[in-house]
């Protein structure tokens, strides 16, 4: 039945949309997650990628989460010598993630994950609708 | 005569189909929402006057004594690569509005389909005097 299908499709968004959320978590969470050693890296921004792909079983396009990348941007700097991650000359290296930008992810997230809602009920109505014909 | 035959039953089967393959499109569009280079389509506008060629699927016969047992498929609604509002840097061009508006319209295109089928079934009913 094709709405089953159609409630397949918006599940694998819910499915991508929430693993996008944890990503965001993830971020938001070490926002502070300094190296461990002196001069070390610090924990590095994950960026979630979709891809479309066609599900054989399903016959339809459906959406995944791609491979998580790192955020190849420099790390933000912060002289604070007596830091245990300081480096010789004193500075900090800071996870280069600002919290607006995943403040603004997480919105946008949000709202997709909001319209998968939505396309799951209107198609649940009018499998409701259909099974009301039965009831003439 | 089965019921499914009658014009106007067979019409609004038509009908409720295509609404059923379009928000099966318009699902795959919500749902890649966030893909990269990923462009929304839409079923071709519904014409009841031109029906949709339907996968005729026929059984492959060794001898000519054989019955040609033959049945029809789904019918296949073309798909309509339509232009849109706007295409984001990342190449996608979904928007969520218009999508949001397509399923709600298709969804109320559906339910009136379903209600007229509805009243077709009570003048059955009524012709039959069963009430």
């Amino acid at each position: 039945m094709d709405f089953a299908k159609s409630i397949a499709i918006a599940a694998s968004g819910l499915r991508a949309q929430a693993g996008r959320m944890r990503i965001i978590s993830e971020n938001i969470a070490n926002s502070d997650s300094t190296a461990q050693t002196p001069g070390g890296d610090p924990f590095r921004r994950k960026i979630a990628t979709f891809t479309s792909q066609i599900d054989r079983a399903l016959d339809a396009r459906t959406v995944a989460l791609g491979p998580v990348r790192t955020d190849p941007s420099d790390f933000i700097t912060k002289y604070e010598p007596g830091h245990p991650a300081a480096d010789a000359n004193g500075n900090v290296k800071r996870p280069n993630i600002n919290p607006l930008v995943e403040m603004n992810d997480m919105r946008e997230a949000q709202r997709s994950y909001e319209a998968n809602v939505n396309v799951i009920g209107a198609t649940r109505r009018m499998i409701q609708r259909t099974l009301d014909i039965l009831k003439a | 005569m089965p019921i499914s035959e009658i014009p106007i039953f067979s019409m609004l089967r038509t009908r409720m189909q295509w609404h059923q393959e379009r928000q099966q499109v318009l699902a795959e569009n919500v749902s890649n929402a966030n893909t990269p280079n990923f462009r929304p389509r839409d079923l071709a506008p519904f014409d009841a006057t031109r029906p949709p060629p339907a996968a005729a699927l026929t059984v492959a016969r060794t001898s000519p004594a054989h019955l040609a047992g033959s049945t029809t498929g789904p019918v296949q609604f073309q798909v309509d690569r339509g232009g849109s509002f706007e295409i984001r840097p990342a190449g996608n061009g979904v928007s969520l509005e218009d999508e949001m508006l397509k399923v709600a319209a298709n969804q109320m295109e559906y339910q009136a389909a379903t209600a007229l089928y509805t009243r077709g079934l009570g003048l059955i009913k009524t012709a039959l005097g069963k009430r």
